[in-house]
């Protein structure tokens, strides 16, 4: 499983007036999240361990070598119900992505999703098109657990088309918490383990449902 | 008394006049202006810019789509009267400028005040690009919240007024951006139409631009999107 922690480096993401940056936010999010993950087995990797910045398609390239694997992007908002979080899939654009060299790997014809050209590779650009309804799965899993954890959140997921997701082939959702906007930085921090919890519960159903993230031996 | 003084003394006449008339059109612009928390841009807009004015212009009532008043993260429906063209691409460069300009407050806000729309154009398929300036992603909030409720914006916008567009590219100085402020994928078409009545937020009892009735919004207030097609 690969867990985004999103910005880094000289992109801070959100900023808040209270000093918040997003990018280190969602670091300490994601270390959390690492640990909780790891103590269910499932094997872990970060697309930064630090400040740096990867660019959108290096972090998907750290998942499109892997099979079976998902991938969790982690945002923090600037604006939102302070305390709620949502997950988004990718979704809510119209035809016409635009094409580029095909990368990710061979496919049968047989069964040939609508991103893959005729030599079975997976157009990069167009690499989540044919993972979108198991995306869908796993918002829907992790919101559920979200709107327990976190009052006022959503029940359901929304698609949003996250750049960050449009490149990943495989299942892939971004979350994102409200907000950076909070008067203590605290606040954030408390959040880290009840959202590791809610993404560790989803992600194990998920693989419950017949889509299971790489383990550990 | 000299016939020159005479002469100064009516021009100052007239201009105090002339002061005294509009003296109190302008104070109550001043004071509207500071109400409504305007930024100086903003102000300076409304000052020196002309609205958008066409021979078809007829007066009508636009649904416009800004950021609920009562319900964070959601989009409210709100009718405006505004002088509306007949020409689709001229009556969608004055219903945005209208989503700028004419925000019901600073926190219903959705577009920057900054933002400016360079061009727009609508294509024989019903596609309508929309070039904006640099400080649509550089003022707009970071986060895929915000940056979601910039596009539903402007495409709920769009969908209610006119039919004849059915989807949206934005542009960012004649340029195809990578992503509008950070999170949200600029390199596609967002779907544009009319949202469901029961996406129109509850009327809300603030001053000005007068709510449209409907129920209230879905769990996040945005209108669900069909399944994106396959792409061509």
């Amino acid at each position: 499983m690969v867990v985004d922690p999103a910005h880094g480096g000289s992109d801070a993401g959100a900023r808040g007036a209270a000093g918040v940056l997003e990018s280190d936010v969602v670091l300490n999010f994601a270390r959390v999240l690492r640990l909780a993950l790891e103590a269910q087995g499932v094997r872990v990797l970060l697309t930064r361990e630090g400040n740096q910045d990867p660019s959108f398609d290096d972090r998907s390239m750290l998942i499109n070598g892997l099979r079976g694997a998902i991938f969790i992007s982690l945002h923090v908002a600037s604006t939102g119900p302070v305390g709620t979080v949502r997950a988004y899939w990718y979704g809510g654009v119209t035809g016409d992505l635009p094409e580029a060299p095909a990368t990710t790997g061979a496919r049968a014809a047989a069964g040939r999703p609508a991103a893959a050209t005729r030599a079975g590779l997976i157009l990069w650009n167009r690499a989540q098109e044919s993972h979108r309804e198991a995306s869908r799965r796993l918002a829907d899993l992790t919101q559920i657990q979200l709107a327990q954890k976190f009052r006022g959140s959503p029940e359901v997921p929304e698609p949003a088309p996250v750049r960050q997701l449009r490149t990943i082939a495989g299942p892939a959702i971004a979350v994102e918490v409200s907000s950076v906007a909070v008067s203590d930085p605290g606040q954030l921090q408390q959040m880290a383990r009840p959202l590791a919890d809610s993404i560790t519960r989803a992600v194990t159903d998920f693989a419950a449902a017949g889509v299971a993230p790489s383990r550990t031996n | 008394m000299a016939r020159h003084w005479k002469i100064a003394i009516a021009i100052l006449a007239v201009f105090a006049l002339a002061g005294g008339f509009t003296f109190p059109a302008l104070l109550r612009n001043v004071l509207r202006l500071r109400r409504a928390g305007v930024t100086e841009e903003q102000a300076r807009r409304e000052i020196t810019e002309q609205p958008i004015s066409t021979p078809s212009d007829a007066p009508g009532k636009a649904q416009l789509f800004w950021a609920s008043a009562t319900s964070a993260g959601a989009l409210e429906a709100t009718e405006v009267n505004l002088p509306l063209s007949a020409d689709p691409t001229l009556r969608a460069k004055q219903l945005i400028a209208a989503l700028i300009a004419r925000a019901p407050s600073s926190a219903q806000r959705t577009l920057p005040a900054e933002a400016e729309l360079l061009q727009l154009y609508v294509l024989a398929n019903g596609t309508a690009v929309a070039d904006f300036s640099e400080a649509l992603p550089t003022q707009v909030p970071s986060g895929i919240l915000s940056e979601q409720l910039v596009v539903d914006s402007i495409a709920h916008t769009l969908g209610a007024n006119i039919p004849a567009i059915s989807r949206l590219k934005i542009l960012i100085h004649g340029q195809e951006a990578e992503t509008l402020a950070g999170h949200l994928d600029l390199s596609g078409f967002f779907p544009v139409g009319a949202p469901d009545a029961a996406d129109a937020a509850t009327p809300s009892a603030a001053s000005g631009p007068q709510p449209v009735a409907g129920a209230p919004p879905s769990a996040s207030g945005i209108t669900p999107q069909p399944a994106p097609t396959s792409p061509r």
